[in-house]
């Protein structure tokens, strides 16, 4: 790589390649031409998709559970649509038909899975109907349209006896219902959806009396792809700003016009090549393709700006001028440009489809900008008229570098460098304190993707209001035998972890299998309330079972339990999604579930010297041999088991157990699918295996839903969050390392943006803004932003202190010359990009003012901190090269 | 307001002509005249920078 400190052997380089540019001009813009052209056509054929998949983390456990049963059990793909009156109750004829007709229209709407639609009208919503002669039937609650008051009467009093329908799909008050349904992953439409749920469900049935509200995942995309078009609005008002200001600031519409060329053809080689390998465009990732786009206009600035001083330098001489700035740009430009494209690259790590294929279009996107900045831009300056000389000369004079230069002299004067200091260190506190309350995950309960007035979150609010939650988490009870739903001890656990878990305060309610046992156990004695608990055997829970499930073919039943009896859920209906209620509601969870299966096993561990010991024996659980392994018994010679207290848990099945977190990950693993589970317990100094037969008939397996997936994408965040800063920041350290050979160089460019990246990440907390998928992206793009201006400054510095031999002399005239483009292209970035606030897409807004604050931020430090701790620590790596230049001299 | 592509496109390429026909034939021509008059004025610092400018290498236009 040629380097910032390059010899004039490798200058030289530069400068042949520069002309030979010239020199081919022909064949180069001719294959460069035929290349965009492709990439033009590709990106024209772009759409802007959302795939819910793709942004799942495919390889973590929940979502492979959640893609196992979504199909059966439900999805996090749920449109909720709840109808409220406004005077008197939903039971009467008129509301009645209008919500089984909005039932009907949901059916109709692509995409719905029609077994997965919940609605006191739709087939699949039954009640347990005693007929003539004892024979019970269950029965959909509405068998068609209502035509009298008295009917209506019969439905409410129905309502009111079903547990699985009674403040589930009827408000507790009578004034609402909620019409719930679940949508095929596969067919996801966001946009179709939102179109065909507002013809045929919602417009037809709103009246005076009557308010409908949608929520859910779907209706949430399809309001952000109703808002997309917002981004033309953002990209005409960003352009003409830009292309006004560039025209002020070069006094000449060519410099307006030259970074739009590297613009352009940067971004069609960029979307082509999204087209090219399958992807397409987020409408919540527009910010991205932006901030790519003005990192390439921002190096075209750089060049242009150059290009006018060596200009003047050259005597007019247009070729001169040209090749000279190509040839002492090229550095930093190349290192910027490397620096951005393999930074983007750490978000690989994150095994999440969507963020790998964006990690490799935009490393891609950015090192197109090679193309269009470096190999074309002498070609393009070529064919270019020059500027007239006049407009040079006065620019030198202009009000900006008056305005610069009086700049320079305050931040480098002594009392300046002080306040720069102590205001950064000042910065650096306050971003400490508040980077504290960074959250993972979203952390407001209202989707922070659109404003909190806005039609949706509205509609969220008041069905959560009315409800408690919908926001679902499946919990799968998977038997290790075929009806092992009909054992009433694993019924009971899954009653006991409802009952549990809804203590927590952002769990609105629950179901699971054992609600309809319960409620037809009672239906079966004559509504008697002390019924209304599970049967002790295994014979009367398949009896009331099959009374239930009878009449219903089994793809209506299979949304509580598979045709086996093997598999079924518990879900809690949550009442938010906020980061840090989600991490607690998975805590609760895996803590049941291990509790339950020590209870099971009858011991009590506890955590000695960060070893996992038996603390000690359960009375009631007692053990016998079968074979070589042990099984829990209740025979009479029945007795003690293979645990003993004070035996060291060492391993269970391969995995090797420590402390009590990782006895408790360690039967998580091993336990998912077992039937025999070997310990290996540590006992006066010498480890024995002991085999144990599962006492229990299922496991529960974390989770499906919205809460489950978003639980899963949070975990890889926060796994892979640090890892990612590390690498991202590392990666720059070592192209620094090796544009300027020096240990120390990447030192004085990092501080200022590790001080930056502070700041932001600060703002992100105070402003209540999460790391999540979305943001994780823009946020890693981010990091990277303030090593392109560091680069032209440091690397202006070296060629300055070649020919001044004084650090403080260089520093100061690269300020006022790179740092004058550097300050020009970062205010004027920043303030197209704060244009992004005009987005009634929430989270575009505040992306868009968060990247405008980093920019800034990044920007004042690259002008402030970077050259202060440059005079101040004189580094060797720039006095090096003043001893060079007096050696040659 | 709702705008396609398209229209975003004409409007920006629109801007761009009438940005540069601005420049071409009002701004530049502006300010060359501004600077003349002031160089006629007897104005040092113009004279010197239209000096400055008219001082060009013979390979200008290669």
């Amino acid at each position: 790589m040629v380097t910032g400190s390059s010899t004039s052997e490798e200058k030289r380089l530069l400068y042949w390649l520069g002309e030979r540019l010239i020199d081919y001009r022909l064949p180069v813009t001719l294959a460069v031409a035929l290349a965009t052209a492709f990439f033009a056509y590709c990106a024209f054929q772009l759409q802007l998709v959302t795939s819910f998949g793709e942004l799942l983390p495919q390889t973590h456990p929940y979502i492979k559970i959640h893609n196992r049963f979504a199909h059966t059990f439900g999805g996090a793909n749920n449109i909720m649509i709840m109808v409220e009156v406004k005077d008197g109750t939903i039971f009467t004829p008129e509301v009645l038909n209008k919500i089984w007709r909005m039932t009907e229209a949901i059916d109709t709407v692509y995409g719905v899975n029609h077994n997965q639609i919940e609605s006191i009208a739709h087939r699949t919503v039954r009640y347990l109907k005693v007929a003539a002669g004892g024979t019970m039937r269950a029965t959909p609650v509405m068998l068609g349209e209502v035509k009298t008051q008295e009917q209506a009467e019969e439905i409410r009093r129905i309502v009111h006896n079903a547990e699985n329908i009674y403040g589930l799909l009827v408000s507790l008050d009578d004034k609402a219902a909620l019409i719930r349904a679940n949508f095929i992953e596969g067919r996801l439409d966001y946009r179709r959806i939102f179109e065909e749920v507002n013809q045929r469900v919602v417009e037809p049935f709103r009246d005076a009396n009557t308010d409908i509200y949608v929520a859910g995942e779907p209706r949430l995309y399809g309001w952000v792809y109703h808002y997309a078009g917002d981004v033309l609005l953002v990209f005409v008002l960003a352009y003409c700003i830009e292309w006004l200001l560039r025209w002020l600031y070069f006094h000449d519409w060519r410099g307006a016009l030259r970074p739009t060329i590297t613009g352009v053809i940067a971004a069609f080689w960029g979307l082509g090549f999204i087209y090219l390998i399958g992807f397409a465009l987020d409408p919540l990732l527009l910010v991205m393709p932006f901030l790519i786009t003005a990192r390439a206009v921002s190096h075209s600035v750089q060049m242009h700006d150059r290009y006018y001083e060596e200009f003047a330098r050259h005597g007019w001489n247009k070729r001169k001028a040209i090749v000279a700035a190509f040839a002492e740009l090229f550095v930093p430009t190349f290192s910027g440009i490397t620096t951005d494209a393999l930074g983007v690259l750490v978000i690989l790590l994150v095994p999440v489809v969507m963020l790998q294929k964006l990690a490799i279009t935009a490393a891609f996107w950015i090192f197109a900008i090679t193309i269009s900045e470096l190999l074309l831009n002498p070609i393009v300056y070529y064919y270019l008229k020059a500027p007239e000389p006049e407009i040079v000369l006065v620019r030198e004079g202009g009000v900006f570098r008056r305005a610069v230069t009086a700049a320079v002299a305050a931040i480098l004067g002594p009392r300046g460098r002080f306040v720069v200091v102590g205001a950064w260190l000042l910065a650096t506190l306050v971003g400490a304190y508040f980077v504290r309350g960074l959250i993972i995950g979203d952390p407001t309960s209202a989707s922070p993707l659109l404003w909190p007035d806005s039609a949706y979150n509205v509609s969220h609010r008041r069905i959560q209001d009315k409800f408690g939650g919908v926001e679902p988490l499946i919990i799968v009870a998977e038997g290790l035998d075929r009806d092992a739903m009909k054992d009433p001890a694993t019924l009971r656990r899954m009653e006991r972890f409802q009952r549990t878990l809804e203590r927590d305060p952002s769990v609105g309610y629950s179901f699971s299998l054992a609600d309809i046992i319960r409620a037809v156990n009672s239906v079966f004695h004559e509504l008697e309330p002390k019924w209304g608990v599970i049967p002790n055997n295994w014979v009367d829970i398949g009896g009331l079972f099959f009374i239930y499930f009878s009449g219903s073919p089994p793809s209506e039943t299979a949304k509580y339990v598979d045709p086996s009896y093997t598999t079924a859920h518990v879900t809690f209906f949550c009442k938010d999604h906020k980061g840090e209620n989600i991490r607690r509601i998975i805590r609760r969870c895996k803590q049941f579930i291990h509790e339950g299966q020590l209870e099971d096993l009858g011991i009590d561990v506890e955590e000695r010297d960060g070893r996992t010991v038996v603390a000690s024996l359960s009375p009631h659980v007692r053990w016998e041999r079968a074979g070589p392994s042990w099984m829990v018994s209740t025979a009479e010679h029945a007795g003690e088991g293979p645990f003993r207290p004070g035996d060291r848990i060492v391993r269970v099945g391969r995995t090797p157990v420590g402390n009590l977190q990782s006895f408790e990950a360690a039967m998580s693993v091993e336990t998912a699918n077992a039937t025999l589970i070997e310990f290996g317990l540590e006992r006066d100094g010498t480890t024995t295996d002991a085999t144990v037969v599962a006492p229990w008939k299922a496991v529960f397996k974390l989770a499906g839903g919205l809460i489950g997936v978003l639980a899963a994408a949070n975990e890889e965040l926060f796994r892979n969050d640090v890892l990612m800063n590390v690498l991202g920041f590392g990666t720059m350290y070592v192209i620094v390392l090796f544009t300027y050979r020096s240990f120390a160089a990447p030192l004085f460019l990092l501080a200022p943006l590790l001080l930056a990246n502070l700041l932001v990440n600060g703002y992100m907390a105070a402003r209540n803004i999460g790391i999540n998928i979305h943001t994780l992206p823009l946020v890693t793009v981010g990091v990277g932003f303030g090593i392109d201006y560091g680069l032209y400054i440091v690397s202006r510095t070296i060629e300055e202190i070649r020919q001044r031999g004084d650090a403080e002399a260089a520093v100061r005239a690269a300020l006022v010359t790179s740092g004058k483009a550097v300050s020009f292209t970062a205010l004027s970035m920043t303030f197209v990009t704060a244009l992004w606030s005009l987005s009634s897409i929430r989270f575009n807004a505040e992306m868009g003012s968060l990247l405008a604050l980093w920019m800034a931020i990044s920007y004042i430090g690259a002008v402030t901190l970077l050259p202060v701790l440059l005079v101040w620590v004189r580094p060797r790596f720039l006095l090096r090269e003043a001893a060079r230049a007096e050696s040659g001299s | 307001m709702r705008w396609s592509l398209t229209t975003a496109i004409v409007i920006v390429l629109a801007y761009s002509v009438a940005l540069i026909l601005v420049d071409e034939f009002i701004a530049k021509p502006w300010r060359r005249r501004r600077w003349q008059q002031r160089a006629a004025r007897g104005d040092a610092e113009a004279r010197a920078l239209l000096e400055r400018a008219r001082k060009r290498e013979p390979a200008l236009e290669e």
